[in-house]
């Protein structure tokens, strides 16, 4: 092979190397390997058929926070973190100049709006959501941190919340 | 020169240089523990790279000229002496502005012992172009083995080794050397006068510097996501990234294959580009899928490294003068290529790091386990990353101890799974345009290079 052969050989052999490494990582997904984005907390999630009081639950808590986070213009998922302790809560107010009354009024909306998707997906009973709507709509920061925490808490001891209505708590959950 | 014999005298301003331009990239793999112990910030450890390549950038051609002015010899000895006092000095600092301060002073010495060699080795190989051919092989041997011999000292010993054991191998270069000088001494021959041949050749010391950028960027960031991204020890790192310097080596054993300078230059750096995009799409996060693009960088690295070095000594005296420039012209790329990509790199990381954990706490609240679970989680996540700021946090622990329940541990331990699969995707992603961008620079090379055909090659 002459020298000017063998120069465009190599130039070539580079060139389809180059190319054929980059085509197959595109190909197996190269471009798109990135953490999952967070979903809107404004956007309606639709709640999956849940069954049980846990899943109800769960699903009740990721309603409140969306609500939550969708009133204070941030992610659920950053609301949920901030809530976890005392000073990430701290934190969380310095970091996004919120005070505690701004984010007591968020939270009941977002416990609100959770009763609402309750309602609408039928995990609840209009019977019950009519007077737990109320309820959230008054309890103090603390306690609306812990029943978006735990919202099993709030169907289990409903009757602490709702007076004579929580008797029929039980009955009326799917 | 008769003051000894040529072979310990070449083997000595062999190791001198192979040692020196080692020094360019020993420490990648030590940077997370200096972060680590010095406490700093990833852009403030990075200067302990950069402050080395920008001093001998800045020193290579005035040490070359002071080289020829005192007498090579003397030049290189001296040169080691300071390489090694101030390996010292970055052996014991126990803050990073000393650190960086000794690295100053080495790539001082180092920049005065690395040019005077190349005036030094002709004299003992008997010809121009060998003492070309050993000197550049020298420093691309150090330069890509420099990574792997530190990150395996960071491992079994501790980063400060890395410079400790710098200077009894510096004196020991010294010493067939400072033979070499008391000779010149004795015989008043502290200079060398040869013709002087044209200006240095400025289509491929440019290109040098931007391939030398695109390579320093991909030693450095490939070790970062090793080593800070994927969580691998300094050694595993160390292993991992011997792939390259092996690939070099095959890619050096090309080289006599093809005449062409020019050819080799071109294909060198397509193939560093193409090993940079590579690395730019990596499809997940596994070791494995690093070493196609690692295959690539390092075949590419020793084609076009030795090609350039070659165009811009070919034919060119004095040749310490010349090779100062090619020094200066690599470490230059070395630090734009740092001083570009870091402040990317930094920022994508921080990004990548809140959209990772956002993943992973989305994953944590819409699982089914046991919401007072969810609850210990979140606040035990919250804690290791208010500790871990600015970085790929390490989350496993929040997880522990597992929950007895068996149903629980299983839900427990898939989201601890699924946690890591997201901050993998993160800090994968982080990395993703710097290498991209570096990929680019090395591209752009190939225009001095297509260039250079007109203007001299």
């Amino acid at each position: 092979m002459n020298p000017a052969l063998r120069a465009q050989v190599l130039v070539g052999a580079a060139i389809v190397s180059a190319l054929a490494l980059a085509g197959i990582y595109l190909a197996a997904g190269g471009s798109s390997y990135a953490p999952e984005k967070s979903q809107d907390p404004c956007h309606h999630r639709a709640w999956s058929n849940p069954e049980g009081l846990q899943e109800i639950a769960n699903q009740f808590s990721i309603s409140a926070l969306d609500g939550a986070a969708c009133q204070l213009g941030v992610t659920r998922e950053t609301l949920a973190r901030a809530l976890a302790t005392p000073e990430a809560r701290e934190r969380f107010s310095e970091r996004y100049g919120i005070d505690d009354a701004k984010l007591a009024r968020a939270i009941r909306a977002g416990l609100v709006r959770a009763v609402d998707d309750a309602e609408e997906a039928g995990a609840l009973s209009p019977l019950i959501a009519g007077p737990l709507r109320a309820t959230v709509e008054e309890i103090p920061l603390d306690q609306a941190i812990e029943l978006v925490q735990n919202a099993r808490s709030i169907l289990d001891s409903a009757s602490s919340f709702l007076g004579p209505a929580g008797e029929l708590l039980e009955e009326f959950l799917p | 020169m008769s003051a000894a014999t040529p072979r310990p005298r070449v083997a000595a301003l062999a190791l001198a240089v192979g040692l020196v331009l080692a020094d360019s990239s020993v420490v990648i793999l030590a940077l997370p523990d200096i972060y680590r112990d010095l406490d700093t910030s990833i852009a403030g450890v990075t200067w302990v790279l950069i402050s080395f390549n920008l001093v001998m950038a800045l020193a290579a051609v005035p040490a070359a000229l002071l080289a020829r002015r005192v007498g090579p010899a003397r030049a290189a000895a001296v040169g080691l002496a300071i390489f090694a006092g101030a390996g010292l000095a970055c052996g014991i600092a126990d803050n990073l502005s000393t650190l960086i301060l000794a690295r100053c002073v080495q790539a001082l010495g180092g920049a005065a012992a690395v040019t005077a060699a190349l005036e030094l080795l002709p004299a003992s190989v008997g010809s121009e172009r060998r003492a070309t051919a050993i000197w550049a092989t020298a420093g691309a041997t150090g330069a890509a083995l420099g990574p792997a011999v530190g990150g395996i000292l960071t491992e079994l010993v501790s980063w400060q080794s890395i410079f400790l054991i710098q200077v009894p191998v510096a004196l020991a270069a010294a010493v067939p050397i400072l033979a070499v000088a008391k000779h010149e001494a004795a015989t008043g021959v502290l200079r060398t006068e040869v013709r002087r041949t044209g200006r240095p050749h400025l289509a491929a010391n440019i290109a040098l510097a931007m391939v030398s950028a695109a390579i320093a960027a991909a030693l450095f960031l490939l070790v970062l996501l090793l080593i800070e991204g994927w969580r691998l020890t300094p050694i595993g790192a160390a292993v991992v990234v011997t792939v390259m310097p092996l690939a070099a080596i095959l890619g050096s054993r090309l080289s006599p294959l093809v005449p062409s300078a020019r050819a080799r230059a071109a294909a060198g750096a397509i193939l560093v580009s193409g090993g940079l995009g590579g690395l730019a799409l990596l499809p997940k996060a596994e070791v494995a899928l690093t070493l196609p693009p690692q295959i690539l960088v390092g075949v590419g690295l020793a084609l076009v490294l030795s090609a350039l070095t070659e165009t811009a000594l070919g034919g060119r005296a004095p040749q310490a003068i010349h090779g100062g420039w090619t020094i200066s012209a690599r470490h230059a790329g070395v630090v734009i290529g740092l001083l570009a990509l870091t402040p990317i790199f930094t920022a994508d990381i921080a990004q990548q790091r809140d959209d990772a954990i956002n993943a992973g706490t989305a994953v944590i609240l819409d699982s089914k386990v046991n919401p007072l679970i969810k609850i210990d989680l979140a606040q035990k996540i919250e804690d290791r990353l208010e500790g871990e700021t600015g970085k790929v946090p390490t989350l496993g622990p929040a997880f522990e101890p597992l929950p007895s329940d068996p149903g629980d541990r299983a839900d427990v331990e898939q989201l601890r799974d699924e946690l890591q699969e997201q901050l993998n995707r993160g800090a994968t992603h982080a990395f993703s345009p710097s290498f991209g961008l570096a990929a680019l620079l090395g591209l752009l090379a190939l225009i001095p290079i297509g260039l250079s055909r007109r203007v001299e090659l």
